[in-house]
């Protein structure tokens, strides 16, 4: 008699029969046959280990063969849209297939905010497993980069960032017009090896700032954020004017008053520094920030933003 | 008014899918009728039909598909075609090139595209059967682009970029006469420079045989005479499919690209039975009217007219309406024009018939010969008296009418010109 088993996953396990084998098969046969047999797995066991597998073998099969080479050795912040060419008609045809093989139901609503790769797997393993679904990640673009970080240009070393709950990355090309450059060294230009190491404190400050402290309702004050240490820098690149630096940090300990981050630079595929421990001290701010209240002035008019309106009324 | 001219050509059809073996079928009439292998059952009583070659679409998996391997087309094109799709989209291309345009002569608000096709009932049928089965969420997203009547300009629009005037047309067997003669239009008025005009039909199974029902089409399981227009043994259509695209080009472009050039359209005209929603009047009243109104607006007389294209699609009752249409309209010379029905090769390739006939009457007028009316054993008394020739003539017609008519009486003639 078929019945239903909870697993401790939290996966509700139907029977597999062989005819739902056979549309599984079907449904993946155009897949590698690593993702039909991820999916037969978890089918049988619910194990959700198989579930990367899964979903990165079904968007494989929607990319453009030129494309794939990007999937193999990619990382979870390679972009759905920009670096796959998905659009969202696609997008819909690899949620129709993910339905169909994991036995699930997503709205379109859930949908919009899964831009990398890595936001589609976390989505996909929440859902199955019943879990609250996380933050996307946020593209902070440059202007708001500036706007947020307390460090300025000209020692500012972030270029386009993103930041989600596991961490950030961010772009930053050696323009060869950094002040610093001009001594460092005489007539040969080299980033130096403090400076790579200041980009990946920045980025950690940005984490921070952009709230994935996960202590609900506070905020970091940004005037508390100061270095304490680090540990275990190794450079392997010199950098140079025209390179693009792809830095990414990721938590290790998040506890007020310190954060702890492993960072690390690529320049397009060669490593150029990592650091195995950075450490921030930080501090939330006394109190969670309020709207300050505005009078308006009697001549300005109060209704152009109908939601803001209401709520001062 | 503004010189129309014929720049570009594009086959996709059963008697050969580019204009060199198209242009050999049509003078050494060669048919493209086989007994279709779907056909083949008990229950099917219809055998012949006048399949496409070198393409496989009978998957409802677009991914499936084969085509010849000088056409690549990427899955996100792909995904929203029906089968006629893919051949108007291999047409397109063809037609491309041979007008010698570049990506800046055609995607511009000076370029359109009007397409005529039934749409794919054979995807239809799958998607809406997929439908009921797993449920509305779970239906390919490009289902209904793929499937429905518009689906050629939907893609083509998009595919080749265009900017200028784009629509569909759905007057079954006339549509893509009508689109021609509307294309026409939008050129001689001066609202557009340059316009491709499509038709294109799945030809399969389910696009063919629900014409059976109506005792619409043909019984005969010998293919070579299966479809036989005006032979007093005819006894209905043999249905195909494929793509057909013309390119027509203002006297300014042509003056100014210089390119070659197959004939002029001179004008059209069309008119309405007004009688039966399936059946032609049965003198072929709409026609006449139509051929009258063409001859009207092209300012040409019934004794110019060298060859007439005729819709005759090799039922019983159509191609009486059309002789006595014929016979009315050339009173005073009724053996002086030419007379054949390419469907004798063909088969009937409903919305892409006009556009079909029409590009064949191009390859006629540039290489200069008359394709002969084939399959004629015993010429229906009815047409005693009208030049129906069995064989094709090598001499070029200096001035050509093509005959479309479809459901609901809807007539459509279209007037060309030799350069």
């Amino acid at each position: 008699m078929a019945q239903s088993v909870n697993t401790h996953s939290g996966v509700t396990l139907k029977p597999f029969t062989a005819e739902d084998d056979t549309n599984l098969r079907e449904a993946l046969k155009r897949c590698s046959a690593a993702t039909y047999e991820a999916a037969a797995q978890f089918r049988k066991t619910g194990n959700t280990e198989h579930l990367p597998a899964i979903v990165l073998g079904i968007i494989e099969r929607y990319v453009e063969p030129d494309l794939r080479a990007k999937l193999k050795d990619a990382d979870d912040d390679l972009r759905v849209i920009e670096d796959l060419g998905i659009d969202s008609l696609t997008m819909m045809e690899i949620v129709i297939l993910v339905e169909d093989v994991l036995q699930m139901t997503i709205n379109n609503e859930e949908l919009r905010h899964l831009r990398t790769v890595g936001d589609v797997k976390t989505f996909i393993e929440c859902k199955v497993r019943g879990l609250p679904l996380p933050k996307p990640t946020k593209f902070i673009p440059i202007e708001q980069i500036v706007s947020v970080m307390p460090i300025q240009p000209p020692f500012l070393f972030l270029g386009e960032a993103s930041v989600n709950a596991h961490g950030a990355n961010a772009k930053y090309k050696i323009s060869g017009q950094e002040f610093f450059l001009q001594g460092h060294f005489k007539d040969n230009p080299v980033l130096p090896a403090s400076i790579m190491l200041e980009a990946l404190g920045q980025l950690a400050v940005l984490f921070l700032i952009e709230g994935q402290v996960g202590e609900a309702g506070k905020t970091v004050d940004h005037r508390t954020i100061f270095f304490t240490s680090c540990e275990g820098v190794r450079c392997h690149r010199v950098c140079r004017p025209g390179d693009v630096l792809s830095l990414s940090i990721k938590p290790k300990r998040l506890k007020s008053p310190l954060a702890t981050f492993e960072g690390q630079i690529r320049v397009g595929q060669e490593k150029a520094a990592i650091a195995e421990e950075i450490t921030l001290t930080f501090g939330f701010a006394e109190e969670v920030a309020q709207p300050v209240p505005q009078v308006a002035p009697a001549e300005q008019p109060v209704a152009l933003n109908p939601a803001k309106s209401a709520v001062n009324a | 008014m503004r010189k129309v001219y014929i720049t570009g050509v594009g086959f996709i059809t059963s008697i050969g899918n580019d204009a060199v073996s198209v242009s050999e079928s049509l003078r050494e009439l060669r048919h493209g009728m086989v007994q279709y292998p779907p056909f083949q059952k008990p229950d099917v009583p219809v055998k012949v039909a006048a399949p496409i070659r070198d393409f496989q679409t009978d998957t409802t998996d677009q991914e499936d598909w084969v085509f010849p391997a000088r056409y690549n087309i990427r899955r996100e094109i792909l995904r929203g075609m029906a089968p006629h799709g893919v051949y108007a989209y291999c047409a397109m291309l063809q037609a491309v090139e041979d007008a010698k345009l570049t990506e800046a002569d055609y995607s511009n608000p000076a370029t359109g595209l009007y397409a005529a096709s039934a749409g794919s009932p054979f995807l239809l049928g799958y998607h809406l059967e997929r439908m009921r089965k797993v449920g509305v969420m779970r239906c390919p997203p490009l289902g209904i682009v793929a499937s429905i009547s518009g689906t050629v300009n939907f893609n083509l629009v998009s595919q080749f970029k265009i900017k200028g005037a784009s629509t569909g047309f759905s007057s079954a067997c006339a549509s893509s006469a009508h689109a021609m003669g509307f294309a026409y239009d939008e050129i001689a008025l001066g609202r557009q420079k340059r316009m491709f005009v499509i038709g294109a039909e799945d030809g399969n199974v389910e696009s063919i045989l629900p014409f059976a029902g109506m005792r619409a089409l043909s019984l005969q399981t010998d293919p070579s005479i299966a479809s036989r227009p005006f032979d007093v043994a005819r006894d209905g259509f043999v249905g195909t499919g494929g793509a057909v695209v013309l390119v027509i080009e203002s006297e300014e472009e042509v003056a100014r690209r210089r390119p070659k050039v197959y004939g002029e359209v001179a004008g059209w005209g069309q008119a309405s039975d007004g009688h039966n929603v399936a059946i032609s009047h049965p003198d072929g009243e709409g026609l006449r009217m139509a051929i009258e109104n063409a001859l009207k607006y092209s300012d040409i007389a019934p004794e110019d007219v060298d060859y007439v294209n005729a819709h005759a699609t090799s039922t019983p009752i159509g191609d009486i309406s059309e002789a006595k249409a014929l016979k009315a309209i050339f009173t005073e010379s009724p053996s002086r024009p030419a007379i054949s029905s390419t469907k004798a090769l063909t088969g009937h390739g409903l919305s892409l018939a006009g556009a079909q006939e029409a590009a064949f009457c191009a390859l006629a007028m540039k290489e200069g010969f008359i394709p002969g009316s084939a399959h004629i054993t015993n010429l229906d008394p009815a047409c005693a008296g009208l030049n129906i020739i069995r064989a094709t003539l090598p001499q070029r017609p200096n001035v050509v009418l093509s005959n479309s008519s479809g459901f609901g009486g809807a007539n459509v003639c279209l007037v060309f010109k030799s350069v």
